[in-house]
């Protein structure tokens, strides 16, 4: 199945902005986030079709996925 | 005077009536942290005419500050920020009241500071100190705006009491205090983007206005140029 995985700010660094993911049935978000090499400090909000979400809800086809970095200096 | 503004006010009068400008008068405004997004949050808010300002920093200008920190120079490292702010402010806006606290705000100190404030900014560099800060808002009943800024990018929001958004964007902090600025730095166009608009926000909810950030985050992205709102889950 396809999902569309979202990247925001730092996290767009050496990878994408958006992108279309070919994943298996019961793919968890912590999996996507495995796949692409993102450390799971470096994700701060995890929203799945806008709404927030745990790193272990398992994904459906056609869910899109956005991943926001803690952006937290002054 | 009502129906007269000061002439440096009088070509905002389209954006800022005469009303607005004497409730921005009226007003007093806590700003959290004199660092890059402080200094230009404070900056604005004394060229808009906000009556009393609440500085709170307790650090010293160091070199490091100059790439982005408005009240830093090459002629006052080493002083206390928040009376680099005074001179500063002082020049721009005599008129403007300082209130100067040369410590760091913490839970115990909250209440003592904040008294007497129609609106705090969270322009903090710690995310468990942005956190207790959110909490300490909603138990005095203050508006909050929120910054924080890394690189390139940047988040802003508006926290009502009992909205708990900074809590929600920023969740835990205390595994992880700093974010991805401790590898991004700060340039100077950040804050001072992040500032901007804060102030806008924030000048919004001082004359009545509906901010545009509530229970949600404006996401901004200086490198692609893309300013995006996200929707925060109650």
């Amino acid at each position: 199945m396809e999902v569309n995985v979202k990247l925001f700010a730092t996290l767009r660094d050496g990878r994408f902005k958006e992108e279309k993911a070919n994943i298996n049935e019961n793919t968890q978000v912590s999996d996507v986030i495995s796949k692409y090499n993102i450390p799971k400090e470096e994700v701060k909000i995890c929203l799945v079709n806008g709404r927030d979400a745990d790193l272990n809800q398992t994904l459906k086809n056609g869910d899109t996925l956005s991943l926001f970095p803690p952006v937290g200096g002054g | 005077m009502k129906g007269i503004l000061a002439p440096r006010y009088e070509r905002n009068y389209k954006t800022i009536s005469v009303e607005d400008q004497n409730k921005l008068a009226d007003s007093t405004i806590a700003i959290v942290g004199c660092g890059g997004l402080g200094g230009t949050m404070a900056e604005e808010f004394a060229r808009l005419g906000v009556g009393h300002l609440i500085l709170v920093d307790g650090d010293t200008i160091d070199e490091t500050n100059l790439n982005r920190q408005l009240f830093s120079t090459e002629y006052n490292i080493g002083a206390k920020k928040v009376e680099a702010a005074r001179q500063r402010l002082q020049a721009v806006n005599s008129s403007v009241e300082l209130t100067l606290i040369d410590d760091w705000f913490n839970q115990d100190n909250a209440a003592d500071i904040f008294s007497g404030a129609n609106l705090v900014c969270d322009a903090l560099d710690s995310i468990q100190r942005r956190i207790y800060l959110e909490e300490s808002c909603h138990r005095l009943k203050k508006p909050l705006v929120y910054a924080g800024i890394a690189g390139w990018f940047g988040m802003l929001g508006v926290s009502l009491p009992g909205d708990y958004s900074v809590l929600k964007v920023f969740k835990d902090g205390r595994e992880n205090d700093r974010g991805m600025e401790k590898t991004w730095g700060n340039p100077a166009f950040t804050p001072w983007v992040m500032s901007s608009l804060a102030a806008a926000e924030s000048v919004k909810i001082i004359v009545g206005r509906e901010p545009a950030l509530r229970n949600s985050w404006l996401q901004a992205d200086l490198l692609y140029m893309e300013f995006e709102t996200f929707k925060i889950s109650k």
